[in-house]
């Protein structure tokens, strides 16, 4: 019942934010651009009748054969059971994109993950640093592209910085 | 001179209180705290990097690792989102089973959990009574696949067949059980000074809860009637009948009255499992080489701790080219920073306890 | 004479002559207190261990201390990632010497199932010494023990077992 509701409205949003919807399983999901994903994530807070108001997820997905990484917030809602995901695709080169804090403050230690393993730059966010590998750690592994270092090189213990 | 300083200690990774390897970095006036910042990663192990070496079926094992106090919960709800990427129907025999399972698990890991908050407050005693049981549930388990702790149960398309014995000495476990619910209310709920240590303390609002994305016990308590098994259900969990307990007002006592009624609840739907459970097989028919279709899928089941949710992006070939794990306690300590401030150190490690935290599935 | 013969064989029965060393090795591997170091899942199986059913008291290890200045057995139990190395050596050189290593499953012998992953290092052997190795994923609480007695017989017979790599 409520899908049909959530689909009408997912796909005028697609309309109005020239973006496109792709069908994932079980779910409906908006893939835009990266910098209308401050519009989209408002208007889903507030669609009518099934309003998806709950931030469940934010991460990133690496694309090189596209060039662009993904940036997809799952959205859920604490008063039905809705749920929608929106895919923002920013450029790989230079991936910036809006946080999400000032909506959701649940979204700090999501997006400093995908800060931390992705290279993704959120913009208003208060405070981006690294937060699962420790501060000298040089790359983003979970990039396509990363080469983890071989087992003598990992035996190494590593150099502390003062003050940790 | 006369002055008053603020301080700043470090709560490191290494101590008996933190439920593993934690680190905050605590600032005091006195003994009230005004700024807690906590410092995660110290068991991050790449998991999701590993699993784009792995093929699907490899990955089961380390999925126990990822919550290993309630280790079946993370390896079913990845098995059920792979079977909803590939389309494939579980027989029904296989999906009592894994609910009956899982409720198990539910049960050890609140045994647990109870036993480590009484004695994160000071009292050790009740934590040898939760061994005691959880041993019960342990042997349940090893009867069945041979481990106790990271069991690595089900399979893509269905579970494995109990032996004989396990439903005799399944019956007598329930018909125990309840005795022993009643001897933790009489040990440590009825208990004055764990009462004192709790009420009023580390209030969660419901309004912070929602915003904070934080999901679980965590949230019930905090009043929010909201439980993925009766609201969004999956597998087959809309034909059970059992009631979503929930606190009033958020604090520490509230998070821990909410987890020994889930252990009821839990014993519930055991018995109804297993009065209602058909014969029949347990494995559906599925390739010996799992190479799911070119798509996406997010699929999230209420594990003990929170929410715990898989994205798995599949590209046709027998590895995933990306999965995500979205773990319940990663989202839930960002509640501290929040909370903590205007309490003093020892309300810090009991809002701490209360929270149930395990290290894995926030660093993954 | 009579006397003598029988203050003889008192002595025989009553008393005991060693070394010192001897002495002071039998006491240490009769006693030893592990400071509390579960990183990872291994943790629960050492509490496991040290509940009721499987006793760790019954061999005299039960007094787990927090700090590592009372304690003198290390019992890395988990996988060491590379940014919680650093602290694993710091609490090593806070022990007190005679110190023993105890590395609990495969994570902490050799990186186990993460050995290919970025983050983790492989073995707890690359930065500190390790004296018993006790494998599986996670050992059940028997193993534990297992290796803890064949630790108890390497802190009491030392002119058997080579201590080369111990200390430095």
């Amino acid at each position: 019942m409520e899908n049909s509701v959530l689909q009408k409205h997912v796909e005028e949003l697609a309309q109005k934010l020239e973006g496109e919807v792709v069908e994932t399983v079980g779910m409906p999901a908006l893939k835009i651009k990266g910098a209308k994903i401050s519009e989209a994530v408002l208007a889903a807070k507030n669609f009518s009748g099934s309003p998806c108001d709950f931030l469940h997820d934010v991460t990133a997905v690496d694309y090189p054969e596209r060039n662009e990484i993904e940036v997809v917030y799952y959205l859920t809602s604490l008063k039905g059971s809705q749920k929608m995901l929106i895919k923002a695709a920013v450029e790989r080169d230079n991936p910036v994109i809006d946080s999400a804090f000032k909506i959701w403050p649940g979204a700090d230690f999501m997006e400093r993950e995908c800060f931390d393993l992705m290279g993704v730059r959120f913009t208003g966010h208060p405070n981006l640093t690294r937060i699962l590998m420790w501060d000298d750690f040089e790359g983003h592994p979970l990039r396509k592209d990363y080469v983890t270092e071989s087992l003598e090189e990992r035996k190494i213990l590593r150099a502390v910085k003062p003050g940790e | 001179m006369l002055r008053t300083e603020e301080l700043e200690i470090n709560i490191g990774p290494q101590h008996p209180a933190t439920h593993g390897v934690f680190r905050m970095i605590v600032k005091l006036d006195g003994e009230v705290v005004t700024s807690v910042e906590p410092k995660v990663g110290y068991l991050h192990r790449g998991m999701e990097k590993l699993a784009e070496s792995r093929t699907y079926p490899q990955y089961i094992p380390y999925t126990d690792r990822i919550d290993y106090l309630a280790a079946i919960s993370a390896n079913i709800s990845y098995v059920q989102a792979v079977e909803k990427l590939m389309g494939i129907e579980v027989p029904e025999r296989a999906e009592y089973l894994r609910v009956i399972f899982y409720e198990l698990q539910r049960l050890a890991s609140h045994i647990g959990a109870t036993g480590f908050n009484a004695s994160d407050l000071g009292g050790l005693t009740p934590f040898l009574y939760c061994l005691r049981d959880r041993e019960k549930i342990l042997d349940l388990f090893e009867m069945t696949i041979g481990g106790r702790l990271t069991v690595n149960l089900p399979r893509i398309g269905g579970i494995i067949e109990p032996p004989e014995e396990f439903w005799p000495t399944l019956q007598k476990f329930l018909d125990e059980m309840p005795a022993s619910i009643d001897e933790y209310n009489g040990i440590i709920t009825g208990n004055e000074i764990f009462q004192a240590r709790t009420k009023g303390v580390g209030i969660l609002s419901k309004e912070l809860a929602e915003a904070l994305s934080i999901t679980g016990p965590v949230l019930r308590a905090s009043g929010v009637k909201w439980d993925v098994r009766k609201n969004d259900p999956y597998g087959i969990y809309d034909r059970f009948d059992f009631e979503v307990p929930t606190g009033e007002t958020g604090d520490c006592f509230d998070r821990f009255v909410v987890r020994i009624k889930e252990m009821e609840q839990s014993l519930r739907i055991i018995q109804q499992a297993v009065k209602d459970i058909p014969e029949g097989p347990t494995f559906a028919k599925v390739a010996k080489v799992v190479k799911p279709p070119v798509g996406e899928v997010y699929h999230r089941i209420e594990s003990v701790r929170g929410e715990l949710a898989y994205y798995i992006v599949s590209d046709g070939t027998t590895k995933p080219y990306r999965l995500r794990i979205r773990g319940g306690t990663f989202i839930n300590i960002q509640m501290l920073s929040r909370v903590v401030p205007g309490w003093k150190v020892a309300d810090l490690i009991a809002i701490l306890a209360s929270l149930d935290i395990v290290l894995p599935e926030c660093d993954r | 004479m009579k006397e003598q013969q029988e203050v003889e064989e008192a002595v025989k029965k009553n008393v005991i002559l060693a070394k010192v060393d001897d002495m002071l090795n039998w006491g240490r591997g009769w006693s030893f207190w592990p400071v509390s170091f579960g990183l990872a899942c291994c943790a629960i199986e050492m509490m496991a261990a040290g509940g009721s059913r499987y006793d760790i008291s019954r061999f005299g290890y039960e007094v787990f201390r927090p700090t590592p200045r009372q304690a003198d057995l290390m019992i890395v139990a988990g996988t060491v990632t590379r940014k919680m190395a650093p602290a694993v050596k710091k609490i090593y050189e806070q022990m007190a010497e005679p110190k023993y290593v105890l590395s609990m499953g495969s994570c902490a012998n050799s990186g186990g199932p993460f050995v290919d992953s970025y983050a983790v290092m492989p073995g707890v052997d690359s930065i500190i010494p390790v004296d018993v190795y006790v494998p599986g994923c996670p050992p059940r609480p028997e193993s534990l023990f297992y290796g803890l007695l064949q630790l108890k017989q390497k802190v009491q017979n030392p002119a058997k077992v080579r201590l080369a790599k111990h200390g430095k």
